[in-house]
């Protein structure tokens, strides 16, 4: 295993990466599902502000993984998808990227207008990136959530796709982001 | 007769010097005011305000010499509508059982450039003995009074049940006050 992306597969970092925000942000779909449904009380802050530092973790590491592109380019996408098949994978990807930055800045956004301001973990206090505004907010809430539905569809387009490769066209382009595969002889 | 004209002279000190030490006491005024508050939820400073309060404050030439102020905890303005309601609520300020909170002075002592009020704060129905510190300027015509203190809002039953969970709602409230009195300096 490498650590670049090659012609023919992701390296390990990028595979990290992606699955590493694939999982958090399945959790953040979880968790903020769960907290926003509590009533006011201190197991709603509690689990919103997890929501909110994994949710700026999720940003930093979807960055990261578009700066690691530019260092190290992923692999194309093969002559057997057709024109169409790629300008949907092209979009899709475009688009995930774009959401999984979106939704975690309006959510950050949020944060900030509502005054509810995030120390990350515990560690460190995270700026606010407005001043409170009850108005904002409520916009900001809106598109958070906005976005978040977007990200959802999107999700259930790149996997539905992604396992179409994998078990009707048996075409191995899944297989390029799975890290216990071998690329083909 | 010296001891009669002794006594006669006092007397006529006393009444000379009434004048000097008749308090000049004044009211402040609220849209030149101010009463906000923060405390620590979940590591982040929280921030708002009370909107409405009032009371009097006597003055003598060095200073302040007494102080009644109230506030009206219904008027809380935290920024969110539903953070507002629950302050209102019995948890913490009871606001239709305790509709206002008072603070009088007993004593104002001197410790230039500051004084210290010493006196009660009475708040949700228990009172306090509190030192209040502040500093008494004049600008544009009129007399300002300004400080900040700390309040434990645990000591009077502000946030009870799991909102005495000091982990996610600091127990420690700072309030900073500036009072414009109205009249003339």
């Amino acid at each position: 295993m490498r650590w670049r992306n090659t012609d023919q597969s992701y390296g390990i970092l990028a595979q990290g990466l992606h699955w590493l925000i694939a999982v958090l942000v399945f959790a953040q779909l979880g968790l903020g599902l769960y907290a926003a449904g509590l009533p006011l009380g201190i197991a709603r802050l509690e689990w919103l502000t997890r929501h909110k530092s994994l949710g700026l973790a999720v940003l930093a590491l979807v960055l990261l993984r578009l700066l690691w592109r530019l260092v190290s380019a992923p692999p194309a996408l093969p002559e057997s998808m057709s024109k169409r098949e790629r300008f949907a994978a092209v979009t899709t990807h475009r688009l995930l990227y774009a959401l999984l930055i979106a939704a975690p800045l309006a959510g950050w956004l949020y944060a900030s207008a509502a005054g509810l301001s995030v120390n990350w973990f515990g560690l460190f206090q995270v700026p606010d990136l407005v001043a409170k505004n009850a108005h904002r907010a409520a916009l900001y809430k809106s598109l958070h959530h906005g976005f978040v539905a977007l990200l959802a569809l999107l999700l259930v387009g790149h996997i539905g796709a992604a396992l179409r490769h994998a078990f009707v066209l048996r075409d191995r382009i899944m297989h390029r982001m799975l890290p216990w595969t071998r690329p083909p002889a | 007769m010296m001891y009669r004209g002794g006594v006669v002279l006092v007397l006529v000190v006393a009444a000379a010097s009434l004048p000097a030490h008749a308090e000049d006491c004044r009211s402040v005024d609220p849209a030149r005011s101010s009463v906000s508050f923060e405390l620590e939820q979940a590591g982040s400073p929280f921030r708002g305000d009370f909107r409405r309060f009032g009371g009097e404050v006597c003055l003598s030439g060095t200073g302040a010499t007494r102080i009644e102020v109230w506030l009206d905890p219904a008027s809380v303005d935290a920024g969110l509508p539903e953070i507002d309601a629950a302050l209102k609520g019995s948890d913490f300020f009871a606001v239709e059982r305790y509709p206002r909170v008072a603070y009088s002075s007993r004593s104002i002592e001197s410790t230039a450039p500051m004084q210290i009020a010493r006196g009660m704060l009475k708040m949700k129905g228990e009172s306090r003995p509190l030192d209040v510190p502040f500093s008494l300027r004049r600008a544009d015509g009129h007399v300002v009074l300004s400080g900040t203190l700390i309040l434990d809002r645990l000591k009077y039953g502000i946030g009870t049940g799991e909102w005495s969970n000091t982990k996610w709602l600091g127990g420690e409230v700072k309030v900073k006050f500036s009072a414009t009195l109205s009249g003339p300096s």
